[in-house]
Order: C-alpha cells, then structure tokens, then sequence
C-alpha cells in the first residue's frame, strides 16, 4: 500500500492541469463553476478542444483514441477537468455508445462512427428508457422489424436527454418478441433525420428543458446499423450501464461544487455580521460533507480499476449511490445557505447562459432551488439507487430470494 | 495511490488469524461487556510480532509500518478480540519518541504500558485539563483522577497525561504507585513520576501517537463491521420466517446493501489513514475526517446487524452484538464523532478543498 502520488503520476497531474486551465476558455469554465447550462456551441468547443489534445476519449481502446493510462491517471484526468470547471464531455458519445461501439461494433462501424464520436461531430443520445420501461428496462417494447436490408422501427422511447440536440440516437429495441424479454433485444443506431422520428420536449420541475420524448412510426434504419449481435443488445447495455455508473460518479465536480458553496456561505451574514460559514450547525455540516466525499474519492480510486472483460465491477453501484446522495446532499446545502433569497428563481431556459453574480440577488442564490430540485434525478437515472442496492444484494452478497 | 496488501502483509493476516484461532477463550469470557486483559493473548501477540510493528529494531520492534498494524489490527476486529492493542501502541510510540528505555519492555510485552488520559466526566482530550502536574526538574506530582483506562489494572506502568507551567507534559507513573478501582480508573494521590515528554515535544509525540494508534483503532473497526455484515447477509440467507429465507424480503436486502457501502468507505478511510502515518503524515485534520466516516459507518453497521437478525442478536451468546459493543467503543475511543467534527468545523472556513491525491 501506498499513498502518495509517483512522480510520474504527480507529473501526469500537473500536465493535466495545466491544459485544463490554460487551453479550456475561461469564460466557459466559469460558466460550469457557476452552475450555469451551456450552449451547444459551447458543449461542442469544448469537447473538440479536449479531443484535439488528446483528453476526450483516453478511456477508449487506444487504436480509437485511448491512452492506455493506469485508473488513477484517468482518476485525475477526471478529477482535474471537473475541478477546473471544465464543460463535461457528452457522456452519450464518451461514456455510452462510444465504448460499446469499440467494444462490440464491426470495423465498418468503428471507422464510421468513433472518431465522429469523439469529436462531438455526431451529437448522440440515449434511446433506453420507455412509459413502461422504467427500472424494468428488459421490458421495453419498441420493435425493429427486419424488411429487406433494413429495420423497421415502432414505438416510444422517453427520457431522452438533450435529444433536441442529438445527430444520433442508439436504441434498445425488441427484435425477437418471442425470446425471454431479456434474450430478444437488440442495440441499434438511428440517424434523427430519418422521416418518421418525432421529438416533444418534456418540461422539468426546474422549468428547463433537457428530456424528451422520442416517438418512431415506420423508420426504416439501415441493417448495418445494428452493434454487435442480433438479440444480445441486453449484454451490450449492461456493459453500458456499468460505465454509467461510474461515471456518474462526478468526485471533482461535487468537490468543487461544495468550495463554491463554502464561498457563498462566507459572503452571506448571519444576523449579527458574521458569515453563515461560521455558524456551529453550518460549519459541522460542511465538514462532515468534506469527510464523506473524501470517503468516496478514495473508494473511487480503489475500485475504478476493477472492471474487467467487459464486465462492471458491482463495486460501481456503490460509487452511484453514494456520489448521487452526497451530490444531493451538497445540492441541498446551497438552498440552505441562499436562504431567503432561494424563493427566486433563475430558470436557465430563460436566462440564456447569464452568470448574473453581481446581481443584487446573485445568479447561484436564483438558481439554487431549480438546481437542487433538478438533481433529485441523479439518485432515479443510471439505475434507480434502489436499482443499484438490488444488483450488490444480488451480485456481491449473494442474497437472493 | 496503491491499495495492494503485498504478500508479507497477506502472511502477517493469517499468522495473526492463526494466533487467534488458536487461543482458548477464558471461563465466562462470552459474557457481555468489556472483558479483563488476557495475559496469554497478550504474550501470544507479542510473539506474533504485534506489539513491535511499527518500531524500529534496534529496540526489539520490526521495523515495518502503519500499514501493517492496521493489516494485524483488522485481524482482531474480525475475531472480536478485545484487547489494549491500539492503547499499548499509543504508549509505545510516545516512548520511543522519548527514547526511553521503556521502550523495549513495552515491544515484548514483558511490561503494559497503558496512556492514562481519560478523566472521569470530562470530554475525551490528550489533555483533558482536569489534572495538573507539579514539575520539578525530571519529576512531576499529579493528584486526582484518571481514567477510566481499560484494562489498566493489569499495566505495569502509565503514561499520564497533565497540563502544567511547562505546558503539556507526559508523565510515567509506575503500576504501583496507583490504586485502580473497578472502574478502572487511577486514584493518583500526590503520585510521583518522572517526566517523559514536556511542552511542544510532548505535543507533537501525542499527534504521532494518536494517529498511529487510530491506524489500530480503524483496523479494528472495519474488521469488526467486516464480520458483522458477513455474519448478517449468512443469517439472511439461512433464516426462514414466512416459509422463505429472509433474503427474500427486500425491505432487509436494501438494509444489507447499505451495510455493504457503508463497510467499503470504512475501508477506504482506513487503509487511507494506515498508508498516510505509515508516510509520516499525522494531520489531526486528516484523522479526523478518517475517524468521523469510520464512527458513522461502524454505528450504522452495527445497529443495523442487530436489527437485521433480530432477537438472537440480542442474546450474549451470539456473536453479532458484542461486535456491535465493540464498535461502540471504538468510535468513542480517542475523540468520538462529535468532538472531531467540531475541531474539523472551526477550521472549515481557511481552505477551499480537502485533498486526497497528493
């Protein structure tokens, strides 16, 4: 066992850190670091920036982009681009389909789509969720037909996030309505312009809009586009969904999101001129919150390295929950500490990207309450928490009905 | 970061599992409560290699690390063992700090050295404030009350804490010239002693000595909660109540899982605070952070252990709860939760981020 950092590694850490601060426009990191949503345009800079440095996609097969590093370089890979306030890579394209397609496509595919995907040239989202397939996802019903050379797409699929900017959507859909729900599934890739694919914005309890329901009636994709194989696209999903997991598990982002928080609690006065931050209750709150993400940081670093063959460690359901309460929790804080001043809103569709801190009622004080309302979502998507405690019942305990 | 347990530290694990497989338990020692201090354990960890880890060789001791004491400690956890691990390691440390000659005694386990810093109702503190000493050149004399200091009617001798005109000083006081009660706490009564440590010395040497014996403490802690879990979800599968086994029930697989997280950031936190003493760092900060996580995950895991078997848990005979006993007292033991985050709160404010990788 050892702690501290190689000298290679704390190298590696000071290479990162200085692109992140130094390539990454400062305009767009304060942007992030403030909690305000970003363009497209802003998404996609940034994304190319990274990928042009050799920093979107190290997790990849290193034919495709990958770097080969060892888990904790890529731990402080993503420990300094979240600490730095840098816009998060479209977790669709790096994270999702991205490393399935390397995986488990064909060269044909791998060629077409992950250098795109990389790029952010294709924009993809997420075709999972549907009305009745929620947590049961197995159960999902929209069908591919096969007529000729292609499928022929039918059904609903709902959740979809930013799907209003998506190029791509990958699919689960029913190819065997006759197997198991689980045996007859298959992963598909769908171009958005094909006629018959309708998109109808969902509105959240924040007021904004960032999900979608996608509705196909007769799209006919290409066969080509089907990953991997006919019928195994569950296989395929599970492996997705265990990089989710994961990646869920924003360390440097909740990090850096609780100093800001402690900023604004040192700039808001209790009632006798002293800042908030100093208050006993307060205070205990944060440092307890400071001991706990820690906790998880360095579970972070020491299952991450785990998954192996393609198969998710089911350690990595616990860095969801966890990640996802103590998110919540830090979430939580900011209303608290914005007081009074959290009655107002700042809804982001309204407020086209402002930072709006010098405001008498700062932009992060507006926004607080639509922001923690909106992350009551992160303990519900990528596997339910409740989700994730039946997978470490069931797969690290062994405890099964 | 490596979180690897090499081979020599895999060998070291079983040798101790070994020691306590092989120990008979003493007559009555299933009953409930703390248990006295077992001489033949003891020698057995001294033979071991226990009780010298981290010291250097020339005064008997192995010269290995933290991580090793939280490698054998875990072992104890795990067994439920009760013993003055983490305390004669506490002592031990501020010995050789002092390069007394104590020291060798101490490692062989020829004496029991114990820290008497407790006082009865006062919060826990290296120097609670309660008590002062009398210095007069290598001497002190310190009267009142110390402890409760477990197993302290067993040591030999005691490493009393005291405020006085030189500031913090640490003082050895022989066996004998104490009288310990049944509760297990030092009558000093106008006690002489010869002065180990003084002032900002004395300071230092206890914030060594605390991290390392908290490295012990948090061993013992994961091994206890590791037990406990495992005990829990054999129960689960085996227990049969509505003609299914209670792993059918969800409402107790959910329960069980949080269990599992919680053991896992304990984990973390502990093998995190081995590795950082055993690198020389002992920021009251850092162990802290790492005893307030592993207060909170040994209480969850323990109290849901009980609840999740039922009533057998409740019994004496049963194992489960005396681990949750022993969780109790670890999480008190050297500052409990409260008092570590309410030192951790006062300094929130003067910096930004904890951390981690450095």
């Amino acid at each position: 066992m050892q702690r501290s950092l190689s000298a290679e590694d704390a190298q590696f850490q000071a290479n990162v850190r200085e692109f992140m601060t130094t390539q990454i426009p400062a305009e767009l990191r304060e942007k992030v670091t403030a909690g305000v949503e970003l363009t497209k345009d802003e998404i996609v800079r940034s994304q190319q920036i990274l990928n042009a440095g050799g920093y979107a996609v190290p997790h990849w097969p290193v034919e495709w982009g990958g770097k080969d590093w060892s888990p904790r370089q890529k731990h402080i890979w993503l420990t300094e681009m979240q600490a730095a306030g840098v816009p998060h890579l479209l977790p669709f394209n790096t994270s999702m389909v991205g490393p399935v397609i390397a995986t488990f496509g064909n060269q044909e595919q791998k060629e077409k789509f992950l250098p795109a995907t990389a790029n952010l040239d294709i924009w993809w989202c997420q075709g999972f969720s549907e009305p009745d397939a929620g947590s049961d996802l197995a159960s999902l019903r929209t069908t591919a037909v096969r007529d000729g050379d292609e499928w022929v797409v039918n059904g609903q699929k709902t959740w979809t996030t930013m799907a209003q900017h998506a190029d791509w959507i990958f699919c689960l859909v029913r190819t065997n309505p006759d197997a198991k729900k689980q045996e007859g599934i298959s992963f598909l890739l769908i171009d958005m312009n094909t006629p018959g694919i309708e998109v109808r914005p969902i509105q959240l309890i924040d007021g904004g809009h960032e999900v979608n329901e996608v509705f196909f009636t007769d799209v006919r994709v290409p066969a080509e586009n089907l990953v991997g194989e006919e019928n195994k696209g569950w296989d395929y999903a599970k492996f997705l969904l265990g990089n989710e997991r994961t990646g869920i598990a924003a360390i440097g982002a909740i990090k850096s999101k609780l100093a800001q928080v402690k900023g604004y609690a040192s700039r808001v006065l209790d009632a006798d001129g002293t800042p908030v931050l100093e208050q006993p209750l307060l205070a205990a709150r944060v440092a307890e919150l400071e001991a706990e993400l820690m906790a998880l940081e360095i579970t972070v670093l020491r299952v991450a390295g785990n998954s192996a063959d393609g198969k998710p460690d089911p350690a990595s359901s616990i860095l969801k929950i966890r990640a996802t309460q103590l998110q919540q929790d830090v979430f939580e804080l900011a209303v608290d500490v914005a007081g009074p001043m959290s009655l107002v809103w700042l809804i982001e569709d309204d407020a086209l990207g402002e930072l709006e801190d010098d405001a008498v009622v700062p932009g992060w004080a507006r926004r607080s309450t639509p922001t923690y309302l909106n992350f009551r979502k992160s303990s519900i998507y990528g596997g339910s928490n409740e989700v994730q405690r039946s997978i470490i019942a069931g797969a690290v305990l062994g405890l099964k009905a | 970061m490596d979180f690897t347990i090499d081979n020599e530290q895999k060998a070291l694990a079983s040798a101790v599992r070994d020691m306590v497989g092989r120990r008979t338990p003493a007559e009555g020692e299933n009953g409930a409560g703390p248990r006295p201090h077992d001489a033949g354990l003891w020698s057995a960890m001294a033979e071991t290699g226990l009780l010298g880890l981290p010291f250097a060789e020339d005064v008997g001791g192995f010269g290995a690390s933290a991580v090793e004491v939280f490698v054998a400690a875990r072992e104890l956890g795990r067994a439920g063992v009760q013993s003055a691990y983490a305390d004669a390691l506490l002592a031990t440390s501020l010995l050789a700090a002092a390069g007394d000659g104590l020291v060798e005694a101490a490692v062989s386990g020829e004496s029991l050295v114990l820290p008497a810093f407790a006082e009865p109702m006062r919060a826990f503190a290296a120097v609670p404030g309660g008590i002062r000493a009398e210095v007069s050149g290598d001497e002190a004399v310190l009267d009142g009350f110390k402890g409760p200091v477990r197993f302290g009617a067993d040591a030999s001798h005691f490493i009393v804490s005291a405020g006085s005109e030189d500031g913090t000083v640490l003082v050895v006081v022989d066996g004998s010239a104490t009288a310990v009660g049944a509760e297990e706490v030092l009558g000093l009564e106008q006690a002489a002693g010869r002065i180990l440590l003084r002032g900002a010395d004395a300071d230092q040497a206890l914030t060594d000595a605390l991290a390392l014996a908290s490295v012990a403490n948090a061993g013992q802690a994961l091994g206890a909660m590791e037990s406990a879990l495992t005990m829990t979800t054999d129960y689960l599968k085996t227990r049969k109540q509505f003609g299914v086994p209670l792993a059918a029930f969800q409402a107790l697989t959910h329960r069980a899982s949080d269990m599992y997280v919680s053991v896992e950031l304990a984990r973390s936190m502990a093998m995190y605070l081995a590795m950082s003493v055993a690198e020389g760092d002992t920021d009251p900060a850092m162990v802290s952070r790492c005893r307030v996580v592993l207060g909170r995950t040994g209480r969850h895991v323990g109290q849901e252990a009980i609840q999740l078997h039922g009533g057998i848990a409740m019994t004496s005979e049963y194992a489960v709860g005396h681990l949750t006993a022993m969780l109790t007292a670890l999480e008190r033991t050297y500052g409990d939760p409260r008092a570590h985050l309410g030192q951790l709160s006062a300094g929130v404010k003067d910096y930004s981020t904890v951390t981690v990788l450095t």
